[in-house]
């Protein structure tokens, strides 16, 4: 049987470690390094702003740039994507009093709910399952709401960096001693062009990867630390629509079942959310675990389906879509966490270490809160008197005493018992939830994405053609999300580019992005698969299944403003 | 008050782009001036009036010959003040993005990027930036004068508007230290046998459709016949068939010409906000369902193969 992971990508997680390569009075020094504008990292900023302003002895010691923080992307939020309906508690604990949950740019909270299992033409409205209550809870644009953060992480003196992406990580001795930046200005092959920038290396006492799903350096790190969870990490592709609608939407609306298939054979775990977004906007999206077999599957043209649903096509009627994004999303929970969050001069944080809830949905408020917790440890590290390697040590404690571990206890084995088909898998999820994760089931494997085997059921045959209004191309989304990259940068991702057919079509399906197309017959039972990496949207798809992406030049991929 | 259009030329001739930006102009006021700055300038000033400069600044020096930034930004600076002009224009280009830059850092004045039109309000000036990925057009304004404003690429048509001889007046700026501090160490143009695709008032444009890269040569048949320039998609570019000088897109270039030929162009968006204010749009495609029929003059379903040489037939006939 054919398995995406008989054909791995040429990527070698060692080729991006390396010892400072700038001479020493070159190298841009800061105190502590962040690597990622999300959540994790901007939480992370602030709290250490919060902290460095309650010491600054402290704060002069870490030199002229206490904090800084680097994002790939044009700006704090353009690669930022969610739900989001967020748990606030951990806003509120990043921000205690000095600001008020209220004057956060949100959707305010969730006034109601309805979660519904579909068929291709009924809707059966059922009780939201417990993990799936939102009451309390917040609507945001992750997109935004980074945004925001990147303003406060700003006024707490944090030095941003933006259209820099973190290529290699600095090891010397053993210890983490920071990043390199990629390199700007390459051309297709290499060659240097007339704006070629070379990379930097930032080096800090302590660096924080808070890089999000798929983190580059978050893998890289794991490798050489040898930090990886008892289970391999699994992920869910997410991709989802912002609308602009004549009628508002009052309650978050869940859906199961249709479009996808409940069989066991075809492993088809996920579902689809639609949440409001003020009076005049929802947001709408289909999320599919990515151990999903059907080499015809398409998320992307999943949610095309799903919008022609009489039920959805109700809330979108004379809407217009205004915004377009795809990420993913790891759902290992529990055993999939990194064994330890630290390393010799490094800290792990928000979902780039895995920490997300996929019964509940959730996981920005882990990020925060990790990114909280990530910035104490950090702060006693360079403090005087305290061992470094202890004071890194305390974030994993720390980590382990608070909801975040908590949360991902009682779920740990929910995203895997899915593994055994719709019926089955909830029914174990139900018993999982009502003893509050206290049954033991045994411990359930989880396997890689890329090693489940192909399947062909003439899938694509379903999927809607595209109508430019309610159901559109892959072509028209990528435009939708901003995305102007250059087209003459090298290739930024990895595969292996002569594989069996179904291999080369499985990812030209799954791409929301259209990066992959099924090149020439090679005629020895292989084909070519032709790439257009600056279609890219980094949503991380093709890592989990047998490629690697890695950043491509800082300020490429999509620019959401609403997602 | 009036208004100042930066003329860039290339060797003897004024470049279309900054003369569509003149001609704007003269339609909007009386007081309309150009400033021309280089070597062979002076005899240039005669036609920047039959696009409407009423007073032409001619700062005639050889060694501004090279196209260098700094000392352009002195001659703005020094002209604005003396002529007391509110309201700067530019045609982008790679000279005139630093220059507007520079100018506007030294004035102090608000520079509105990227404008598509401007228009006279109750006597206020309006710019059009497109925004939202071309979507919709966004007024925009200035707190303050002067107002700097550069115009994307073909914009604008350049029509003679007729005016007579301009006043002239020349203009000896005090270059600042660090004006000449930078040289132009090489320039090489770039071969190309017809105009460029921004300039040429016909493009013949070839996508997927044509089935490999030898088909270009139908394209640029074509275009040859019609005496226009050949244009690509981005995906034949990827695929090596033409090369990206002449990508017309997103993240290619942007043509406006009278007429657009798309031969095996399935049109999607990113193609589309590169070409879709041309004039007249005719394509030629095998798929009836291809997305660029939408936004089509004139769209022909058939192969490009069997079409083409055909009409490149029909064409030199009609000429010769």
């Amino acid at each position: 049987m054919t398995r995406p992971s008989n054909f791995p990508p040429p990527f070698r997680a060692s080729d991006h470690v390396s010892e400072p390569a700038d001479p020493e009075d070159e190298r841009i020094e800061v105190g502590i390094l962040i690597v990622g504008a999300g959540p994790a990292g901007l939480a992370c900023a602030i709290r250490l702003g919060q902290l460095l302003e309650e010491s600054p002895d402290v704060a002069e010691r870490l030199g002229e740039v206490p904090v800084a923080l680097v994002e790939k992307g044009k700006q704090p939020g353009s690669h930022l994507l969610s739900g989001a309906v967020v748990d606030p508690r951990a806003l509120r604990r990043l921000f205690g009093d000095r600001v008020r949950l209220e004057d956060i740019p949100s959707y305010g909270p969730v006034h109601g709910e309805a979660v519904y299992l579909l068929t291709k033409r009924a809707a059966l409205r059922i009780p939201p399952p417990p993990p799936m209550r939102n009451h309390g809870n917040w609507i945001f644009s992750l997109s935004q709401l980074g945004r925001f953060l990147a303003e406060k992480a700003e006024e707490g003196g944090a030095m941003i960096l933006p259209e820099t992406a973190a290529e290699t990580l600095l090891v010397s001795h053993g210890r983490v001693v920071g990043i390199r930046t990629g390199e700007k200005g390459r051309g297709r092959d290499g060659e240097h062009l007339g704006n070629y920038e070379p990379g930097a290396d930032l080096v800090a006492r302590v660096t924080v990867l808070a890089e999000g799903t798929q983190g580059h350096l978050s893998g890289v790190a794991i490798d050489r630390f040898g930090l990886a969870g008892d289970d391999p990490q699994v992920w869910e592709l997410g991709v989802k629509e912002v609308w602009k609608v004549a009628k508002p939407l009052r309650h978050v609306v869940h859906t199961m079942g249709w479009p996808l298939r409940l069989g066991t054979k075809y492993r088809e775990f996920g579902g689809s959310f639609v949440y409001p977004m003020g009076d005049d906007m929802v947001t709408i999206g289909m999320v599919v675990g990515l151990d999903y077999r059907d080499a015809e599957l398409s998320v992307h043209d999943l949610l095309q389906e799903l919008k022609t649903h009489p039920k959805i096509r109700k809330i979108l009627e004379g809407g217009e879509r205004v915004g377009w994004g795809a990420k993913t999303i790891p759902s290992g929970g529990l055993h999939s966490l990194p064994s330890r969050l630290h390393a010799p001069g490094l800290l792990l944080c928000g979902d780039g270490a895995g920490m997300v809830n996929i019964p509940r949905l959730k996981g920005v408020h882990y990020a925060i809160e990790s990114g909280r917790l990530a910035a104490e440890a950090a702060f006693r590290a360079v403090q005087r008197g305290e061992t470094p390697a202890t004071a890194l040590g305390s974030y994993d404690e720390a980590v382990r005493e608070s909801f975040i571990w908590d949360d991902l206890h009682e779920v740990r084995n929910m995203r895997q018992v899915f593994g055994r088909g719709f019926f089955v898998g909830g029914a174990l999820a139900s018993a999982m939830t009502v003893s509050k994760g206290r049954i033991e089931l045994g411990k359930m494997r989880a396997e890689p994405d890329a090693d489940q085997p192909l399947l062909r059921t003439d899938r694509a045959a379903s999927y809607p053609a595209a109508d430019g209004k309610l159901t559109f191309d892959k072509l028209s989304s990528v435009f939708a999300s901003g995305n102007r990259t250059r087209d003459d940068q090298p290739n930024h991702i990895r595969i292996e580019e002569r594989v069996p057919r179904d291999v080369a079509e499985l990812w030209a399906r799954m791409c929301p992005a259209q990066v992959y197309e099924v090149g020439a017959d090679a005629g020895d039972g292989t084909v070519e698969v032709r790439v257009a990496p600056s279609n890219c949207v980094q949503c991380g798809a093709i890592t989990a299944k047998g490629g690697r992406l890695t950043p491509p030049e800082g300020g490429s991929g999509p620019e959401y403003t609403l997602t | 008050m009036g208004i100042l259009v930066f003329l860039e030329h290339h060797g003897d001739e004024l470049q279309k782009g900054s003369l569509g930006v003149l001609a704007k102009a003269a339609s909007l006021g009386d007081d309309v001036a150009a400033v021309l700055v280089g070597a062979g300038v002076t005899a240039l000033a005669a036609e920047a009036g039959r696009f409407g400069a009423g007073k032409v600044w001619l700062c005639e020096d050889d060694s501004l010959d090279p196209p260098t930034p700094q000392p352009r930004v002195d001659v703005l600076a020094q002209v604005v003040a003396d002529g007391g002009y509110d309201t700067v224009l530019f045609a982008n280009s790679v000279l005139a993005a630093d220059v507007a830059a520079g100018l506007s850092a030294r004035l102090d004045a608000g520079l509105n990027w990227d404008l598509a039109d401007v228009e006279s309000r109750d006597g206020d000036l309006v710019g059009k930036r497109p925004a939202l990925q071309d979507s919709v057009y966004v007024d925009v304004g200035w707190t303050s004068a002067p107002r700097l404003a550069l115009f994307r690429a073909g914009s604008f048509d350049a029509v003679p508007g007729g005016g007579g001889a301009p006043e002239v007046a020349e203009v000896s700026p005090s270059f600042a230290e660090h004006s000449r501090g930078a040289r132009v160490v090489d320039q090489q143009l770039e071969e190309s046998s017809g105009p460029s695709i921004e300039d040429a008032d016909i493009v013949v444009a070839g996508g997927r459709g044509l089935g490999q890269a030898e088909s270009f040569t139908l394209a640029e048949e074509l275009a040859k016949a019609l005496g226009g320039a050949v244009g690509a998609t981005r995906a034949v570019v990827d695929a090596g068939w033409y090369p990206y000088a002449a990508q017309i897109g997103q993240t290619g270039k942007t043509v406006s010409p009278k007429l657009y030929v798309a031969l095996g162009i399935s049109g999607a968006i990113q193609h589309k906000v590169g070409m879709q204010s041309s004039n007249a749009i005719v394509s030629i495609n095998k798929d009836a369902n291809a997305p660029i029929f939408e936004f089509s003059d004139l769209g022909v379903v058939g192969d490009v193969h069997e079409i083409v040489p055909k009409l490149t037939e029909l064409i030199r006939a009609r000429k010769s």
